[in-house]
C-alpha cells in the first residue's frame, strides 16, 4: 500500500488523508450498502465540489498566513448578483453576462479584502468578517427594496446540476479549478512568491517581491473561487438565496487543515486540500445516512479542525 | 586525548580546583535519523575554569550544549554531573540541577520590561502571589551592576528599545540571576560591541572565580585566547583535543578544527583607480534623527567598511540606500544619477542593479521551510519565467551556477533551506543576491555566526567580486573584518562620519579610537578601563 503511494506525487498529510477516506468508505459501504452505488457515489463527489471550489481558494489565503472570512456573503453576493443581472437580460447567450457578473463580483470583493489586509494591515480575521457583513448588509437592504430575479442563467444551470456520462457538471468544474490552481500554486512566479510571503513577509520584501500585491492577488483568488461556488450552487438549487454560502465557511477552512497546510502560512500541498475535502464530504453523507441532525455536522467539522490543528502544531514541535 | 591532569595546570590563580571533575561526559553520541551529530565523546570540565569549545560549524558544539542543557537528549551514553547521574529533561529541568545556557539566538520577550525579562524563570511574588515589580525590578538592578552595566540599561524599559547588543546583555543577566553552576554561553557574545565586551568578561572572570564552570563557544578567536583556561577542539562530532589555553598557536588550532591548514585568512587587498567615476555617492544622508547627514563614495572594485558601536546608524545607512526607509533626506546616486529606490525590489532589473543582503539570515534572507531551489531563485525568478510560467530547464542551469560559483554543499536541492548548517544558508542568502548581477553589493554582517572555513571563503568571494568591478559596501561589527577586508572604513557614531581610514591608518586601534568618538563620548569610560 505505502509503495503504492510512495510513487505517487502525495505528501505524507494526502497520503495519511486519502487512506483515512478510502478507511471511512469501507466502513460506510459494509454498514450501508448504497455507499457503493454509481449514483451515491456521484452525489457524493457533486457536494463534495461546492465545497473543493471553495475550499480551493481558502488555500490560496492559508498559504499567506491569512484567513478569507467573507466566503459565505461573497458566494450569495455573486449568486445574487449574478441571477439579477439574468433576470434584467433573460435572452439566451446574453444571459451569460450574469456570470461574468458574478465572477467581478468576487474579484471585487477579493480586492477589497486584499486592499484592507495588504495596504490598511487590518488582521484578516477582522477585515473579511467586516466585509462578510457589509456584504450582508447590503443584500438584505437591496433585497427588501427591489424585487431581483432569482433564477440562474443556462450556463449556471448547466454546470451546477447537469451531468454528462453520469457524473455532474460540477465536478468537472472543480478538476479544472484544480489543475488550474496546482499550475499555479508549482509552476508560476505568483504561486512561488505566494509561498514566500505566506512564510514570512519581511523576508519576501527583502527579497525584492512585492508582497502587497501577492496579497491582493491572493485574496481575489479566493473571492473568485467563493463567487463560481455561489454561482453554481445557485444553478444546482435553481435559484439564488440569501445564507446560501453559510454552510461552506468552516468546511471549507477544515478541508484546508485536515490536508496539512499550516495555518501559520508557507506551508501545504493542493493534493492534502482535495484529499481534505474528500475525507470531509464522505463523514457528511455517513452523518446524513446515519440521520444525524445538521448540527452534528457542524459539531463534527469543529472537532476535526481543533484536532488536526492540534494534531499538526504537535507534530511540528516535536519532529 | 590528553590525560585530566595535563590541563590542571592550567586552572589560573584563585580558581577552586578539585580533584574530580564537576561535569564529566563518557561515550555520549546523538544522531538525527541517519545523520551522526556526536560521536563517542568523551569530555571532561572542572568547576572554576572557562572552558572554551572550539570548532567550525556543524562540528557538533552546539549539539553538545544542547544535550547538556536538556533540550535534546543523547542517543548514547552517560554524563555526570558533581559525581551525580544528571539527565535533563528540559531546560527547566536543566536549570534545576544548576546548568543554564544562553543560547545565540535571543530569548528575551521583546514587549516585557529588562526587568521582567531577567526575573521571567522565578520572577519574586508579593504575599498574594503576584507579581512584586518592586522586588522584581531592584533584583533585575542588582545583577545588571553586578555585571558592571547598571549604568547603562534601565530596567524599566521594554527590551525592544534596547539595540542588539544590550538585549544580549539582558539574555545574560538572565542566565546568571539562576546562579548556575555551569554557565554555557554558545555564541552568546556574538552580537556584542566592544564596549559591551568587557564588562561581561569581567563578570565572567568573577564567575569562574566563584566556582562556577563556564562553557564557551565563540567564533572570535581573540576573544577565546583572552578569556579562556581551557580550550577542547571538536571536528565532525569527534572531540578532538583539549589543551591549557596558550599552549598552541593559532596555527596548530585552526588546523585542528579543519582538518586541514589555512593559508591566510583575509585575501590580498587589490588596489583601486583613483580615477574611475564612483559606483554609488551619497551626500547629505538624513533619517529620521539616526543619521545626521553622511556624505559617502564607493568606488567600482572597492569594499568599503561601515564599522563603529553597535546601533549608530550603519544599518539605517544601507537600509537607507536599499530603499526601506521612508522619509530619507539628502541625495543618493548610483553612477551618478540619483537612485530612488522603493525597496529592494528595485534593485533586481534595469541599469543601476544594487543588492541587500540583510542582518538576520533566519527572519530576513531566507525562507527556511521552503526548498533550496526556490530561495536560491527567489529575487530572479522572473528571468526565467515567461507569461509568469517558471521554466524549470533554465532554473535549473541557474541554480547550478549558483552551486558552483559558491560552493554551496547541499545534498538535495528540494530540501528546506533550514537543513542546511549556518554557513551554507549564508552562502546561498549571498548566491540569491548575486544572480541578480548587481554592481552594489551591500552587506550586514555576512559572517555573524559562521565558521571560520565558511568566513573565508566568503572573503574570497568578495574580494574576487570586488576584483571584477562590483562596488561593495559592508557592515560589520567584527573590527579585525574591518581591518583585514575592507580597503576603506568608515567609522559611523552617532548617525555621522567620524573617520574614514585606510592604509596603515586602518588598525583595530584607530577604529576603536574613533568608534568611541575620542574618549568624550559617554561609552567611552567603561572601555577604556
Amino acid at each position: 500500500m505505502t509503495a503504492v503511494f510512495a510513487r505517487l506525487p502525495f505528501d505524507v498529510p494526502t497520503r495519511s488523508i486519502v487512506m483515512a477516506a478510502a478507511l471511512l468508505l469501507l466502513v460506510g459501504g459494509w454498514q450501508y450498502p448504497q455507499f457503493f452505488s454509481p449514483p451515491y457515489l456521484a452525489q457524493q463527489l457533486q457536494s463534495g465540489a461546492f465545497l473543493g471550489i471553495v475550499a480551493a481558494g481558502a488555500m490560496v489565503v492559508i498559504l499567506l498566513g491569512h484567513i478569507d472570512l467573507s466566503v459565505p456573503w461573497t458566494m450569495t453576493a455573486a449568486a445574487t448578483v449574478a441571477t439579477a443581472v439574468v433576470g434584467l437580460t433573460p435572452e439566451v447567450l446574453v444571459s451569460e453576462k450574469g456570470v461574468l457578473a458574478g465572477l467581478a463580483v468576487g474579484a471585487a470583493v477579493g480586492a477589497v479584502n486584499g486592499f484592507g489586509v495588504a495596504y490598511l494591515r487590518i488582521p484578516s480575521m477582522i477585515w473579511t468578517l467586516a466585509t462578510n457583513n457589509v456584504l450582508m448588509g447590503i443584500l438584505v437592504y437591496f433585497s427588501g427594496f427591489y424585487a431581483l430575479s432569482s433564477r440562474p442563467s443556462p450556463l449556471m444551470s448547466m454546470l451546477g446540476s447537469g451531468r454528462m456520462f453520469s457524473i455532474p457538471n460540477v465536478v468537472f468544474v472543480w478538476v479544472a479549478v484544480s489543475l488550474i490552481l496546482l499550475f499555479i500554486l508549482r509552476s508560476t512566479t505568483l504561486g512561488r512568491r505566494i509561498y514566500m510571503v505566506g512564510t514570512h513577509e519581511p523576508a519576501a520584501y527583502l527579497s525584492g517581491v512585492n508582497s502587497r500585491g501577492v496579497l491582493v492577488a491572493g485574496f481575489v483568488i479566493a473571492g473568485i473561487c467563493s463567487a463560481m461556488a455561489g454561482m453554481l450552487l445557485a444553478g444546482y438549487a435553481g435559484q439564488s438565496y440569501q445564507r446560501m454560502g453559510d454552510t461552506y465557511l468552516l468546511p471549507g477552512i477544515a478541508a484546508v487543515v485536515l490536508g496539512g497546510t499550516s495555518l501559520f502560512g508557507g506551508r501545504g500541498n493542493y493534493s492534502g486540500t482535495v484529499a481534505g475535502v474528500m475525507l470531509l464530504t464522505l463523514m457528511a453523507s455517513i452523518l446524513s445516512i446515519m440521520q444525524a441532525p445538521e448540527a452534528a455536522k457542524q459539531i463534527v467539522y469543529g472537532v476535526v479542525v481543533i484536532t488536526m490543528v492540534g494534531f499538526y502544531s504537535l507534530r511540528e514541535r516535536y519532529s | 586525548m590528553p590525560p585530566p591532569m595535563q590541563y590542571l595546570e592550567s586552572a589560573r590563580e584563585g580558581a577552586l580546583i578539585d580533584a574530580a571533575p564537576l561535569l564529566q561526559l563518557t561515550g555520549i553520541g546523538k544522531s538525527y535519523g541517519g545523520v551522526v551529530a556526536l560521536r563517542d565523546v568523551d569530555f571532561d570540565a572542572r568547576r572554576g575554569s572557562i572552558h572554551a569549545v572550539l570548532g567550525e560549524n556543524g562540528a557538533g558544539k552546539s549539539t553538545l550544549m544542547k544535550i547538556l542543557a536538556g533540550v535534546v537528549r543523547p542517543t548514547d551514553g552517560a554524563i555526570s554531573l558533581d559525581g551525580e547521574a544528571y539527565s535533563p529533561t528540559s531546560p527547566a529541568d536543566a536549570a534545576r540541577s544548576g546548568i543554564v545556557c544562553i543560547f545565540q539566538e535571543l530569548s528575551v520577550i521583546p514587549d516585557l520590561s529588562v526587568a521582567a525579562n531577567i526575573c521571567l524563570a522565578d520572577p519574586p511574588r508579593t504575599r498574594l502571589g503576584l507579581i512584586d515589580r518592586k522586588r522584581q525590578a531592584q533584583m533585575a538592578r542588582d545583577v545588571l551592576w553586578e555585571m558592571g552595566v547598571g549604568q547603562d540599561i534601565d530596567v524599566s524599559r521594554l527590551c525592544r528599545q534596547l539595540p542588539l547588543s544590550k538585549r544580549q546583555i539582558v539574555e545574560i543577566a538572565k542566565a546568571v540571576i539562576r546562579r548556575p553552576k555551569v554557565l554555557i554561553l554558545d555564541e552568546a557574545t556574538s552580537a556584542l560591541t566592544a564596549s559591551d565586551v568587557k564588562p561581561v568578561t569581567d563578570l565572567l572572570r568573577r564567575l569562574r572565580d566563584e566556582g562556577t564552570l563556564i562553557l564557551f563557544i565563540s567564533h572570535r578567536m581573540h576573544e577565546i585566547e583572552a578569556l579562556a583556561d581551557v580550550c577542547s577542539i571538536f571536528r565532525n562530532g569527534t572531540h578532538v583535543e583539549t589543551y591549557p589555553t596558550g599552549s598552541r598557536s593559532s596555527d596548530e588550532i585552526v588546523q585542528l578544527m579543519l582538518g586541514r591548514s589555512l593559508t591566510q585568512v583575509y585575501p590580498p587587498k587589490y588596489q583601486v583607480h583613483a580615477t574611475t567615476e564612483p559606483n554609488l555617492s551619497v551626500k547629505g544622508l538624513r533619517w529620521n534623527g539616526k543619521l545626521k547627514g553622511i556624505d559617502l563614495q564607493v568606488m567600482p572594485g572597492e569594499i568599503v567598511g561601515l564599522g563603529g558601536l553597535d546601533g549608530q546608524g550603519q544599518q539605517e545607512i544601507l537600509q537607507a540606500i536599499a530603499g526601506i526607509l521612508r522619509g530619507v533626506g539628502g541625495t543618493i546616486c548610483m553612477h551618478g544619477t540619483p537612485l530612488r529606490a522603493r525597496g529592494p525590489g528595485d534593485g533586481i532589473s534595469g541599469d543601476r542593479r544594487f543588492a541587500l543582503v540583510p542582518e538576520d539570515r533566519k527572519y530576513g534572507g531566507l525562507f527556511l521551510p521552503l526548498s533550496i531551489r526556490a530561495n536560491l531563485t527567489a529575487p530572479v525568478m522572473d528571468t526565467f519565467a515567461r507569461f509568469g510560467i517558471i521554466s524549470r530547464k533554465a532554473e535549473a542551469g541557474t541554480v547550478a551556477r549558483m552551486i558552483e560559483q559558491l560552493q554551496i554543499r547541499a545534498e538535495n536541492l528540494d530540501h528546506p533551506v533550514e537543513t542546511l548548517s549556518g554557513g551554507n544558508q549564508q552562502k546561498v542568502v549571498i548566491a540569491k543576491w548575486l544572480a541578480t548581477k548587481p554592481s552594489l553589493l551591500l552587506l550586514i554582517d555576512p559572517t555573524r555566526g559562521i565558521d571560520i572555513g565558511t568566513k573565508q571563503e566568503i572573503y574570497r568571494l568578495l574580494r574576487r567580486l570586488a576584483e571584477e568591478g562590483l562596488a561593495i559596501m559592508i557592515y560589520t561589527t567584527d573590527y579585525d573584518e574591518l581591518v583585514g577586508l575592507c580597503d576603506r572604513a568608515l567609522i559611523i557614531y552617532d548617525g555621522c562620519v567620524r573617520a574614514e581610514l585606510a592604509g596603515d591608518d586602518l588598525s583595530e586601534h584607530n577604529i576603536l579610537k574613533n568608534a568611541l568618538n575620542l574618549g568624550e563620548a559617554p561609552h567611552s569610560r567603561e572601555a577604556q578601563q
